[in-house]
């Protein structure tokens, strides 16, 4: 518990204001960002609270003083300048969100890897272009329990599209490692690019509540090299289905996985 | 500045309420005042503590939230209650609580008697709208009583889990017809609010000298009318989907759930200021009066409040950055400006009391602890206002922390309010013993319970789930606001206390506590039927101030 609290008072005087590190190449135009926005508000917020302190201190009425307040009423040349010097900051600020906005949000033409991300109620669907699915459970008595989540298998250091679709109704793909949320809107088609640059398992999860089991949707990344994840994506069949990284018995056709129109074995019942 | 200075000196005192001998025989009172009255007064006062039974209500959802996540994967509730309560929690404190408390509830009491008006334009009519607010909050709660539950998808009710396939049952349409419900009531008010301060002006009272809480009243019933309509709208169209076939927000009939989002935001962000200018305007009363002095920048603050208004039209979509379907670099540059008016006032608010003799009693405890709450949620506003950084931070308990500081901000503005025109209300005053142990209790539980909700939302916590896995790193984070949460209820009853006793018990008021600047200090307290026989003049926007203070007039110029 101290060792906790310890950790979060180092992780607030560090230079990122307490935001976590990304893995992926758009974690730095997040992050610069992030920092700017300290940079600014660290200290408008201390003057703030310094002047409404001092305020509070030096003018309080002390029993049995007798000085009167003052009773001027404007300033102009004090009002314009709080008027102006914060406007001047918001467009500072905006000029920076816009340029990192183009990285963050670039779709590239070719990527190297695209992977369909289907989430329904109360699980995903990772869709290769060979037609490979990967699913996984949801043990709705025991969220400790990761056994059986999904898993979306990525490359390390490459682009990789994902394009988020939802089969019902609006959830959002989020891992906290990416610094990345998108939603899955029916009729909507949202496609973004991520390129991981280290390799390693990630916790993902729906962030938007999307009915009872919401708190249970969850899944897990699991990022390789490009070694490894060409060596993993040369075995999986096509049409094949992985289930929590077993791999299981493929149902319905291929075209019919790919249109999602085939949902045996997909949508998952609570266990017990 | 002449004219301030040669006019005559008003000598006035505490006048009986004789209007009462024109209308002979006995006044209802009770139960049969309650239902009848077409008093502002009596209705103000209606909502103002219908308002805080929704507090208290919607208070108890979110002990049982708390909870429910003090340890990982906890069972203290199931997945359906746990939705129930962060549904009905966020509806009953937005529709029912903090929006009206202060636009209806304090707009209520106090807009006539700033202006000196004997009444609401249409006193009926207000008669009515509290009506629809009541039961709009009843069929709220009513959702309990049914079969299926509560409705269970979240105050803003995405399309399409709320269609009737996703969520069957009445709960949903008790949301649905309470929610509209209260935005008639809204409308009415607003409709009544505007006509009353256009036309029952007391003579001198010019738009330039009315309080800045009227202003401010003022705006937010002009984003009323411009933002409910929509809401009733959308809420209309969800209805026509469950009912009669309709497939406006049925992507798989080539209707578009994103629709719903939109024309949701459209009324729900203009709502966020719909809540808090209201509270602008009590905090800055309170501080004009406790520092004694005339608002600072008087003229720059209504135009903040008109820009803040203005704007508040055009940021909607910042709440769907991460939907894809949006024009990110507009709304982003529209809601970073929105910083600059409140900022404006904030400064104003300093300068309101520079130089002033400050008296700390509770009123203003209340209104520093908004100060310093508002200041954190405004700042963490700007964050979730770029979109990068919102695409890391969307829905987690950033978000969740960041809008408790800017709500629990008003809210404290709110419950300063309370402390400062209850002895108006009641002629009595609340105890300051109790208050300022109120206060203090409320100031640390909430910032106990939502300042570690900033880390849980970095370290990836969505918010609306229901438990979460241990090895996630949020077990301490979530303990610690549990906590915090159970320490803001010993708060709220040290308050509810205070209230109950001082109400037969408390020290007598008098006309005018706190040496008041505004009109509602004229009359007695607490103001008798139609409030006024006689009026100080009118000369600046703090008539009663220059009556009893002619030696302390605001300084022209500077």
């Amino acid at each position: 518990m101290c060792c906790s609290a310890m950790h979060q008072l180092t992780g607030l005087l560090a230079t990122n204001f307490g935001s976590p590190s990304g893995v992926t190449t758009q974690d730095h135009y997040t992050r610069e960002l992030w920092r700017l926005s300290g940079y600014f508000s660290v200290p408008i917020g201390l003057i703030v609270l310094g002047l409404i302190t001092f305020a509070i201190v030096r003018y309080r009425h002390r029993p049995g003083e007798d000085r009167k307040p003052a009773q001027f009423q404007y300033h102009i040349p004090i009002e314009a300048t709080y008027t102006i010097i914060p406007l001047v900051i918001v467009a500072v600020i905006f000029g920076f969100m816009y340029n990192a906005e183009n990285h963050v949000d670039k779709v590239s033409a070719k990527p190297a890897v695209a992977i369909t991300v289907d989430g329904f109620q109360w699980g995903w669907r990772f869709v290769y272009p060979n037609g490979h699915v990967q699913i996984g459970t949801a043990d709705y008595n025991n969220i400790n329990n990761n056994n059986d989540l999904p898993v979306l298998v990525l490359p390390s250091n490459e682009t990789v599209q994902l394009h988020v679709v939802s089969l019902d109704v609006v959830h959002t793909f989020y891992v906290k490692e990416f610094l990345f949320n998108r939603d899955l809107i029916p009729g909507i088609n949202n496609t973004f690019d991520i390129n991981v640059t280290k390799p390693g398992l990630y916790p993902g999860q729906c962030n938007n509540i999307c009915g009872e089991y919401h708190a249970y949707m969850r899944f897990l990344v699991d990022v390789m090299t490009p070694t490894q994840y060409a060596a993993w994506y040369a075995n999986q069949p096509a049409c094949s289905i992985t289930t929590a990284g077993v791999p299981g018995i493929q149902k319905g056709s291929c075209a019919a996985i790919n249109a999602g129109a085939d949902f045996t074995g997909y949508t998952q019942a609570p266990k017990g | 500045m002449t004219i301030l200075e040669e006019r005559p000196q008003f000598a006035f005192e505490a006048h009986e309420a004789s209007l009462m001998e024109i209308v002979p025989g006995p006044r209802p009172h009770g139960i049969v005042k309650f239902v009848t009255s077409t008093d502002h007064k009596q209705i103000g006062l209606n909502y103002l503590f219908t308002g805080l039974a929704g507090f208290l209500v919607a208070g108890l959802m979110a002990l049982v939230m708390r909870t429910q996540l003090i340890v990982p994967n906890n069972h203290f509730v199931t997945e359906n209650v746990y939705n129930e309560m962060f549904t009905i929690h966020g509806t009953l404190m937005l529709f029912v609580f903090a929006g009206p408390f202060a636009f209806a509830g304090f707009g209520n009491y106090l807009v006539p008697l700033m202006i000196g008006a004997p009444d609401m334009a249409f006193p009926r009519f207000n008669n009515l709208s509290y009506w629809l607010y009541l039961g709009g909050f009843s069929l709220l709660l009513a959702g309990f009583l049914t079969n299926n539950g509560a409705a269970q998808f979240g105050w803003f009710g995405y399309a399409p889990l709320t269609e009737a396939i996703h969520s069957p049952g009445p709960g949903a349409d008790l949301w649905i017809v309470g929610i509209g419900l209260t935005g008639f009531s809204g409308i009415f008010t607003a409709v009544n609010i505007i006509t009353t301060v256009f036309t029952l002006r007391a003579p001198g009272m010019v738009m330039f000298r009315m309080p800045i809480f009227v202003w401010n009243i003022l705006v937010t019933m002009f984003l009323i009318l411009l933002a409910f309509p929509v809401l009733t709208a959308a809420m209309a169209l969800l209805w026509i989907d469950r009912h009669l076939g309709g497939n406006f927000y049925n992507a798989n009939k080539g209707g578009q759930p994103i629709l719903w989002q939109n024309l949701f935001w459209f009324f729900g962000h203009p709502e966020v200021y719909i809540i808090a200018l209201p509270y602008f305007g009590v905090a800055t009363e309170i501080l004009a009066t406790m520092s004694r002095k005339p608002v600072f920048g008087y003229k720059g603050m209504i135009a903040a409040t008109l820009s803040i208004g203005a704007l508040a039209m055009g940021v909607w979509a910042h709440h769907m950055y991460t939907t894809g379907a949006v024009l990110l670099p507009f709304f982003a540059a529209m809601s970073l400006l929105i910083a600059v008016p409140t900022g404006i006032k904030f400064f104003n608010w300093i300068g309101t009391m520079w130089r002033g003799t400050i008296v700390l009693n509770t009123a203003m405890l209340f209104c520093l602890g908004f100060l310093a709450m508002f200041l954190f949620g405004g700042i963490t506003g700007v964050i979730l206002a770029q979109p990068v950084l919102d695409f890391q931070l969307h829905n987690t308990y950033f978000v969740v922390a960041h809008f408790h500081y800017v709500l629990i901000g008003a809210v404290m503005a709110g419950f300063g309010g309370l402390y400062y025109w209850l002895p108006k209300m009641t002629g009595r005053k609340l105890s300051e013993k109790w208050g300022k142990l109120g206060f203090a209790l409320l100031f640390i539980g909430f910032n106990l319970t939502f300042f570690p909700q900033h880390d849980l939302g970095l370290r990836g916590m969505p918010r609306r789930i229901e438990t979460y896995n241990a090895g996630m790193g949020w077990n301490f984070l979530n303990e610690l606001s549990s906590i915090g949460a159970y320490i803001t209820a010993i708060g709220v009853l040290v308050n509810a206390w205070n209230i109950f006793t001082s109400w037969r018990h408390g020290e007598i008021a008098g006309d005018n506590p706190w040496d008041g600047q505004t009109l509602e200090w004229a009359c007695s307290s607490p103001p008798p039927d139609h409030n006024f026989e006689a009026l100080p003049p009118i000369r600046s926007e703090r008539p009663v101030w220059d009556a009893n203070h002619p030696d302390m007039l605001t300084k022209v110029g500077h």
